[in-house]
């Protein structure tokens, strides 16, 4: 693949981007003070596109950061349930009610929560694997997200038809948002994110290799794998619970990503930022382009794209 | 090096007890299969807790930060394994100079000098922009050496270095070897007992959780063949086993 027509066909869709949508945009009056057209454009348009890159950029980040701590292409947040343990907390919280906890939202700190004891359980749980049945973490992920899966259908048993709804449309994903509120938010554990893998990229290129190839060379590896997971755990809990699980961001970006650019992991954080930014934000413009009335949700657009890719990693990797 | 009264335990269960040694120059560290060299070999390495004392230059293993103490010894598995393979000797070797790099910086110029002179060192500067899954076995080995000898420390623990190569490859390390020994300290974890009795340096045999340091005089069939409990027969100056 060529990464110069790559990234011009990302960017050209980033700038027709705006024009996508049910409502249509009249480019003459979007410099008009008051216009509708320049209301549309700031209040839903540009707020939109933002919160899709900065979204697709964490997501593709917290996946390099898995495949490169757990060295296995396959583990990513989504994967290993994280994603799914942050949605079963946000739905846990809209099905109590809850709105504020400790002055923050109170979906988005049960979606830390929930992304967090995920983190820890697996954590534990690997304990007890053999370092050559490292796959089997990858099976308890998946046990994992069955798990959480059940337990959000129980709420739905339990819930008002609204709560339902409310719930269900969650599930599926959305990047819909009105002002900067949500975007604000997330940029700041985005940021969050960026800059520590920024600074620790060469402690996380030694991790790349082994755990022990990493304390040999002077790396504190198990508090920074621990400030990794957590700082990790945090976005991803942060931005579920405000999108919904977004899958296989995390999954495909870091891998096209290394593809192209044959680079060790510690040169890898900002392509993969941009690329995931710029590739989610492609997939929201499709989507607004083709969806007429009622919105194609983001989170089924990126699985039915991931869900073959997954598939195709698996046999490559049967391959190597 | 100095060891005293070590005691080794993994999960509550002791795998070596009351091991002493002195490390002047080189020593070799010999045992069957899971009697706990490789696990000796993680602990001089600073990677596991222990009981008892590792001094070097006179200063407590476990109380010399992670940095400070890849300064002074250096590892180098048998196998090499790495996620990455898209990385190139070049930036794989560079690793080795984590312990000298300012935290959040780059490496700087003076860094990749002195991966470059290591290169050329072990006459593998050729292969330096080759990619990890590019390489035979022996250049792994090399490149593996190379990583070591970027962390200019003193000492340098071989883990069974000689296991995946073939004769060729042996021989050619065996010369590097041979070359790295006048200026280092060597600890050797070997299964190739023709290698060992070709250094004839002092043996630590590892058996039943035990360490028997034998100074000069391991290498003869009767000595060997009681240590391994299997019989060894001498021919031309090589130790056979003998099959019969």
């Amino acid at each position: 693949m060529n990464k110069k027509y790559l990234w011009f066909t990302l960017v050209t869709l980033t700038l027709l981007s705006p024009f996508a949508g049910t409502a249509s945009l009249d480019f003459n009056t979007i410099f008009e003070a008051n216009s509708l057209s320049q209301r549309i454009f700031l209040e839903l348009r540009l707020p939109r596109i933002l919160l899709a890159f900065v979204v697709g950029g964490t997501l593709g980040l917290a996946g390099l950061l898995f495949q490169t701590l757990f060295r296995n292409s396959l583990m990513t947040p989504f994967t290993l349930g994280v994603s799914g343990g942050a949605v079963l907390g946000a739905g846990i919280s809209i099905k109590l009610g809850l709105t504020l906890i400790f002055g923050l939202s109170a979906v988005s700190f049960f979606g830390f929560l929930g992304a967090f004891s995920t983190v820890i359980l697996l954590i534990v749980l690997s304990r007890y694997l053999k370092k050559a049945e490292q796959e089997s973490l990858l099976l308890l992920g998946i046990a994992l997200s069955f798990f959480y899966t059940s337990a959000l259908m129980v709420i739905f048993y339990l819930s008002s038809f609204t709560e339902t709804a409310t719930i269900m449309r969650f599930t599926m994903g959305s990047l819909s948002v009105v002002g900067y509120e949500n975007l604000i938010t997330i940029s700041i554990f985005s940021a969050l994110l960026l800059t520590l893998l920024y600074l620790k990229r060469f402690e996380l290129q030694l991790l790349s290799i082994s755990d022990e190839q990493a304390a040999l060379k002077g790396v504190n590896t198990k508090k920074t794998t621990y400030l990794f997971l957590g700082v990790s755990s945090l976005a991803i809990g942060v931005l579920v619970s405000l999108t919904g699980p977004i899958g296989f961001i995390g999954l495909i970006i870091p891998h096209m990503v290394r593809k192209i650019y044959q680079k060790p992991v510690s040169t890898l954080i900002f392509p993969v930022f941009f690329m995931g930014g710029f590739f989610l934000l492609a997939c929201d413009t499709l989507t607004r382009f083709l969806s007429t009335g009622s919105e194609v949700p983001i989170g089924v657009v990126t699985a039915l794209i991931g869900g073959p890719f997954f598939i195709y990693l698996i046999i490559a990797k049967q391959k190597s | 090096m100095r060891v005293s009264n070590l005691f080794l335990a993994y999960d509550k269960t002791t795998i070596l007890k009351n091991i002493n040694f002195d490390i002047k120059k080189h020593l070799c560290i010999l045992g069957s299969n899971g009697s706990g060299k490789s696990t000796l070999a993680k602990a001089l390495c600073g990677l596991l807790p222990y009981e008892g004392s590792i001094q070097i230059d006179n200063y407590e293993l476990s109380s010399i930060p992670a940095v400070q103490r890849a300064k002074k010894i250096a590892y180098i598995p048998s196998k090499m394994e790495s996620f990455e393979q898209f990385t190139t000797v070049e930036e794989f070797v560079l690793l080795g100079r984590y312990p000298y790099k300012a935290s959040f910086k780059n490496y700087g110029k003076n860094d990749k000098d002195i991966v470059r002179e290591i290169l050329v060192e072990l006459s593998i500067f050729s292969i330096a922009s080759f990619r990890l899954h590019e390489l035979s076995s022996g250049q792994q080995q090399l490149v593996l050496i190379a990583q070591a000898l970027a962390q200019k420390s003193n000492i340098l623990i071989f883990d069974e270095p000689t296991s995946n190569l073939d004769p060729k490859n042996t021989a050619l390390f065996v010369q590097e070897l041979k070359k790295l020994r006048t200026s280092f300290i060597t600890i050797l974890i070997t299964h190739d007992i023709q290698l060992a009795a070709y250094f004839n340096d002092p043996v630590l045999f590892i058996q039943d959780k035990k360490a028997s340091l034998y100074e000069n005089n391991f290498f003869k069939t009767e000595q060997l063949s009681k240590a391994y409990g299997v019989n060894f027969k001498e021919n031309h100056g090589f130790f056979e086993l003998d099959y019969e």
